[in-house]
């Protein structure tokens, strides 16, 4: 019976029944009234041991505010003249929006204790118009995407879980920050002994090296553009000799969860 | 009876706290590893200390509630390896005046049995690839000494609670 069960969920549902949602909800309403005490005594030890780092943190933080307020005005000329250029070329009000991606913030309610499918809980549910498959980031990169929805609250699946042997496990297509037009490459793959996502499919002339920034690309629909995946640590011929792989090590470390942001993409209008 | 929905009400307290509070507690580097089931060692106390089918039936409804929080991608599993753990432990050590050291070797058999079903269950539905030499370094073994020590410090408390619970429940049956 179990072996029937596990079998009949391991396969694609449209969604949860009303009764799972019910137990998922009430859970997740009393985890989250747990989480987030606890959360706010373990911030206050790790604060305190933080105090040491915060001068470097400071100076660092300050330098990259004086980059990002001398880029301000170069990205907005361009974003204007973007816009201007989209008119021209009359885009249709779809097309336009296609990249306006909206953040909803979310709460981390609790953690599951299962080493090899690893999964969270947060507090955003299809009541906030969450949807299956939407992806989820944190501040640092992406995390996952959201794999179970009911009412209040939504079940979020890691990067960890991704698996190039399984048919179902979705693929990201992934690019170089700052070379776009010239990479390309799939990252479908996790390792756990080591801790590394395995990205594949690179063409032989891509200029991808070491401590490149991967992004995902936006093709294929289920994740955005630009989301940041992680850096390349190193690249080896692929397995018959026509592409590279790169080891690429996840910009978020999927530890200590805080809060998470979750990516809505604008509604296409059928 | 009150005693048994009181233990109820603190393994489900338990299975909220193991998945929200310890987690925050522990250092980064072992988040991934150390991933213990505190609520799997009670429901082992219950199955040798009061009857295996109370640890049956504990294991099936308290898997099946972390199968539908954290469905990933599939549901079941827990619901299927607590239930059998803990029956075949009630099964096997079933005196019910076992001595402390005889619960923490149930204990660890318990703790090995249910990781090592549910690698089984990963395996046989290819949805990990690691071979079982490395889930055993990477978590069974550092969960299953987490256990240990959590069962060490329940171990007085809760084994009296029960067969208080034990007890009374003998004797209705007799009246």
């Amino acid at each position: 019976m179990f072996i029937s069960v596990m079998g009949f969920t391991l396969g694609s549902r449209v969604g949860l029944t009303w009764p799972e949602k019910f137990v998922k909800d009430t859970v997740g309403f009393i985890q989250y009234v747990f989480y987030k005490p606890a959360r706010s005594v373990a911030g206050f030890f790790e604060d305190v041991s933080d105090l040491r780092s915060l001068e470097l943190e400071n100076e660092e933080l300050k330098i990259s505010l004086a980059h990002y307020a001398r880029e301000k005005p170069k990205y907005n000329a361009m974003e204007k003249q973007n816009e201007q250029l989209k008119n021209d070329l009359k885009f249709t009000e779809d097309q336009k929006n296609l990249n306006n991606y909206d953040y909803r913030i979310a709460q981390v309610v609790s953690v599951n204790n299962d080493a090899s499918n690893r999964t969270l809980v947060i507090n955003l549910g299809s009541r906030n118009g969450i949807k299956e498959n939407m992806s989820v980031t944190s501040t640092e990169g992406l995390v996952g995407i959201i794999s179970r929805v009911s009412n209040f609250t939504s079940t979020v699946k890691l990067l960890t879980s991704m698996d190039s042997s399984d048919p179902k496990s979705k693929g990201i297509s992934a690019k170089v920050e700052g070379k776009e037009n010239e990479t390309f490459g799939i990252v479908d793959n996790y390792d756990e002994k080591t801790g590394t996502l395995l990205m594949t499919r690179i063409p032989l002339d891509s200029p991808l090296k070491k401590d490149d920034i991967i992004v995902t690309g936006g093709d294929g629909g289920i994740y955005p553009k630009y989301q940041i995946i992680g850096k390349v640590l190193s690249r080896q011929k692929g397995d018959f000799g026509m592409t590279y792989t790169a080891t690429i090590k996840p910009a978020a470390n999927f530890v200590d969860w805080k809060e998470l942001f979750v990516v809505f993409t604008p509604e296409v209008k059928e | 009876m009150a005693r048994r929905y009181i233990i109820t009400l603190l393994l489900f307290i338990l299975f909220i706290i193991e998945n929200t509070i310890v987690v925050l507690f522990l250092p980064e580097a072992w988040q991934t590893r150390i991933v213990p089931h505190l609520v799997f060692v009670v429901i082992l106390f219950a199955s040798i200390y009061d009857h295996r089918h109370v640890g049956l039936i504990l294991g099936i409804c308290f898997g099946l509630l972390q199968d539908v929080v954290f469905y990933g991608a599939m549901m079941g599993q827990y619901s299927f390896a607590m239930g059998l753990s803990a029956y075949l432990i009630g099964l096997v050590f079933r005196s019910r005046r076992s001595s402390m050291s005889v619960m923490m070797i149930a204990v660890i058999v318990g703790s090995l049995l249910l990781d090592s079903i549910l690698f089984g269950i990963y395996t046989l539905f290819k949805l990990t690839h690691e071979t079982y030499a490395f889930n055993l370094l990477d978590h069974i073994v550092p969960n299953m000494i987490v256990q240990v020590i959590f069962a060490l410090i329940i171990y007085v408390p809760l084994r009296r609670q029960i067969e208080k619970m034990a007890t009374k429940r003998t004797k209705e049956e007799t009246v």
